[in-house]
């Protein structure tokens, strides 16, 4: 499959680690040979006709952008003009969220279902504001908008959620969803240490991005909310609907004063049939969902199954790329190219 | 209150019909109600670009010359007579020339090609709407309005490729459309969009079908989220029965979605079916009103029907131009599979049936069939089954198929009894029942010659002269 990455951040390039790497066996378990014929980054693009080598990518992508190749680089190229040119299987878009209008990724995604491309995402922003009409065009163009990667990381939350839970009602849902936060207040209880300092541990690990506002005032959790809604319940929740609070105004003094009770605080996720919640919560110890690190949780409450909880890394590059490989493999096996 | 409102060709004969346009809309605007127009072609325009097509097939060259004269002079005098501001004038009027000239060039090259694909017939089509949503816009800037003008595409409405029919994609639609239009509502601008056209995802024209300005109209209330849509046509509302058979009939006040639904099936043309589908799950209501007649009866489309009614039976329709097939045989009965061979004959050779009836004992199987079509009809039926099981094949084209539409009906004992009962009276014989298990409609057919005696009987049976109109308003 020809596939275009848009975006070549740390998903990206770990993505592109995984399919190198895992080639063979993908291949042979899978029938899915990944040729990667085009990257865009902020500094432009670079296209191939053929595949891209990995070391090609490296190399490029190493002095800044992958426009830099000297060969294949074409700097100052925008995405919507590869999507639209060049010929490819799938779109893989991995360009930073924005709720305001979905920008860049909005058009991104449309432009490619347009042109009848299969897409892959891991960008809440078009997806949080206008899902339904993203399936009704990938429908309308007869292929596939996957976005795994976009609630949970690693964790296939959605697809579990749709596929596994068929036949049963949800009756809440309940998590731990954004894996910076949860670093963040894992290791102000472990370390007693201040907010700001746990968040530049943080940024230090690579697990919170260099503007962590999305995560720290509980947005994040909010659209990843908004997407299991809309997705999962079939509801029609936009962000506004959502009650949101982060973790800015948890101190070192609130988490001690309840951890001699075997507690703690989390930023916590909530759906039920009344409202959706995105607040600091006191959880026990003992609670399933209580995870700590970068780990996020999900627990589904079911009518008749009971509580099911979901376990598993969050965030990071290589385990959001492990999501994006599933829709991957799933779209190959819809396609035969 | 935010109301899209729609003008249909009756509504714009000529300048005086599109001053009639700008008036009505004024009164509404005065009362700061918001509003969204929408516009078909000038009267007939459609049709004579239908024509102008098919001439262009056969490389008329002479006949498409004629035709865009008469076409830039139409909608010259039209916008003549509607502004007088000369910057706005002479604005208008390039845009008809431009747009006129564009219309002969493909003419032309249609001509040429001696063929029309779907896809230029669809764009050919969508002159008549942009011609005459430029006049409406200039006559309302005449006024010192603020008004903007868009093709439906251009507005924001996506649909599928099947040209000639298309179907809106509404989630993108409503997306764009949102995006697009509503900061101008918000600002008390007015959009004015052409009726009847769209475009697909990759900007090529289409259009929405028979009915389609209907359908665009409620298309743009479903994506704006509106209140209303009026839908100004050249009668008071829809009628309990044809004015020119009854001369009694009278407005209906409220009717449901399904009731409209119904009788837009059985021949009332005051609203194609499909333009109900956006507005159904909003509940958006729909207004049938007269230009002619401004301040006279009209007739809400709404989700509840009426429930405080006495009525029953609210609307009587009739339908000529139709003929009755039946085919016979003894050895029909018990035979399996017989009405699927019958129907599946007729499906195939994509023949419209509008009532079927098999009686009890299988030795028969009649179906209503456009008049039109009979010969060609009994040509495809007897070639595919007669001398099988299927003994007889007769026709007979002169009859008419009365219906009777109401919510009121279901569950009611004793209708149908009321209703035939009335005929008989009239000495009328019914010579084939069909009734849906909806229990919204009561059909039947009886002999040509009795169709005025027929509709006025009943009319007099349910006392629909007398629609109790101040209930109406609770």
């Amino acid at each position: 499959m020809k596939i275009i990455i848009i975006g070549y951040g740390t998903v990206g390039q770990a993505l592109t680690k995984i399919l190198y790497e895992k080639e063979k066996q993908l291949f042979n378990k899978y029938g899915l040979r990944s040729n990667i014929v085009a990257v865009v980054d902020r500094g432009g693009a670079i296209i191939s006709k053929t595949r891209l080598k990995y070391s090609t990518l490296m190399k490029a992508k190493a002095s800044g952008t992958v426009a830099s190749d000297p060969n294949f680089g074409k700097p100052g190229l925008k995405a919507l003009q590869v999507i639209e040119e060049e010929a490819a299987d799938v779109v893989i878009e991995l360009t930073p969220t924005n709720i305001i209008d979905g920008e860049p990724g909005m058009s991104n995604i449309k432009s490619a279902l347009t042109n009848k491309k299969n897409v892959i995402t891991t960008n809440k922003g078009p997806l949080v504001l206008a899902l339904i009409t993203l399936i009704e065009l990938a429908r309308h163009n007869g292929v596939h908008l996957r976005f795994s990667g976009a609630v949970g990381g690693g964790l296939p939350v959605l697809n579990f959620a749709k596929k596994s839970l068929i036949g049963d009602r949800i009756i809440s849902i309940k998590g731990i969803l954004n894996g910076t936060t949860n670093y963040i207040l894992t290791r102000m209880a472990e370390a007693h240490i201040s907010l700001e300092t746990a968040l530049k541990e943080a940024q230090l690990a690579g697990y919170a991005e260099a503007d962590p506002s999305y995560d720290l005032n509980g947005v994040d959790t909010a659209c990843k909310l908004a997407i299991m809604s809309n997705w999962i319940l079939d509801k029609n929740v936009k962000l506004k609907d959502i009650n949101v609070s982060g973790i800015l105004d948890v101190t070192l003094s609130n988490i001690k004063k309840i951890e001699k009770k075997g507690q703690t605080i989390k930023l916590v996720g909530s759906i039920d049939d009344e409202k959706i919640v995105v607040k600091p919560q006191t959880l026990s110890k003992n609670n399933p969902i209580c995870v700590d690190g970068v780990l996020n949780a999900v627990a589904f409450n079911m009518e008749s199954a009971g509580e099911i909880t979901l376990v598993g890394g969050g965030a990071g590059g290589v385990v959001t790329s492990s999501a994006i490989l599933r829709d991957l493999i799933e779209i190959r096996r819809y396609t035969n190219s | 209150m935010k109301i899209v409102m729609k003008f249909g060709g009756t509504s714009l004969t000529d300048g005086e019909g599109i001053k009639r346009v700008v008036e009505i809309t004024k009164t509404s605007l005065l009362k700061e109600i918001k509003i969204v127009i929408i516009v078909s072609a000038m009267a007939s325009i459609t049709d004579s670009l239908f024509e102008v097509i098919s001439r262009a097939e056969l490389g008329d060259l002479e006949y498409i010359k004629d035709f865009i004269g008469k076409l830039a002079t139409i909608h010259h005098n039209a916008v003549k007579v509607t502004v007088n501001d000369k910057e706005i004038l002479e604005k208008a009027m390039s845009e008809i020339n431009a747009l006129v000239k564009e219309l002969e060039r493909i003419l032309f090259s249609v001509s040429y090609l001696r063929e029309a694909t779907p896809r230029s017939r669809d764009y050919i089509l969508s002159f008549g709407e942009k011609l005459s949503t430029a006049i409406v816009c200039a006559a309302f800037q005449n006024q010192k309005f603020e008004a903007y003008w868009f093709t439906g595409g251009e507005a924001g409405i996506i649909t599928d490729d099947n040209f000639g029919d298309a179907k809106p994609l509404m989630n993108i639609t409503t997306q764009q459309v949102k995006e697009k239009i509503n900061p101008l509502v918000e600002e008390a601008q007015i959009p004015i969009i052409t009726g009847y056209i769209a475009r697909t995802q990759d900007n090529v024209t289409t259009t929405l079908g028979r009915g389609g300005s209907d359908y665009s109209a409620t298309i743009i209330a479903r994506a704006l989220d509106f209140d209303e849509v009026w839908l100004w046509k050249d009668t008071d509302g829809i009628m309990t029965a044809d004015p020119k058979i009854e001369p009694m009939a009278t407005t209906i006040p409220i009717i449901s979605y399904s009731e409209a639904i119904e009788m837009a099936y059985f021949g009332a043309k005051v609203i194609h079916p499909k333009a109900l589908e956006p507005v159904f799950e909003q509940q958006i209501k729909v207004r049938i009103k007269n230009i002619f007649n401004p301040n006279g009866l009209d007739t809400i489309i709404e989700k509840h029907p009426w429930t405080n009614t006495d009525k029953i039976v609210k609307s009587i329709v009739m339908i000529r131009d139709v003929a009755m097939v039946t085919v016979s045989g003894t050895e029909m009965i018990g035979m399996p599979g017989i009405a699927a061979k019958v129907f599946g004959i007729l499906g195939d050779n994509k023949i419209n049936i509008l009532m079927i009836s098999q009686s009890s004992s299988e030795a028969n199987i009649s179906f209503i069939v456009p008049r039109g079509d009979l010969n060609n009809i009994v040509n495809v039926v007897e070639s595919a089954l007669l001398g099988s099981v299927v003994k007889n094949i007769y026709s007979e084209s002169d009859i008419c198929v009365v219906a009777v539409v109401g919510v009121g009906m279901k569950g009611i004992p004793g209708v149908a009894a009321k209703v035939f009962k009335a005929v008989a009276d009239e000495g009328i014989n019914v010579r084939m029942i069909a009734q849906g298990s909806s229990e919204l409609n009561i059909s039947f057919v009886v002999g040509e010659e009795n169709d005025v005696r027929t509709v006025r009987a009943l009319h007099k049976e349910f006392q629909m002269d007398k629609f109790n109109r101040s209930v109406s308003l609770i």
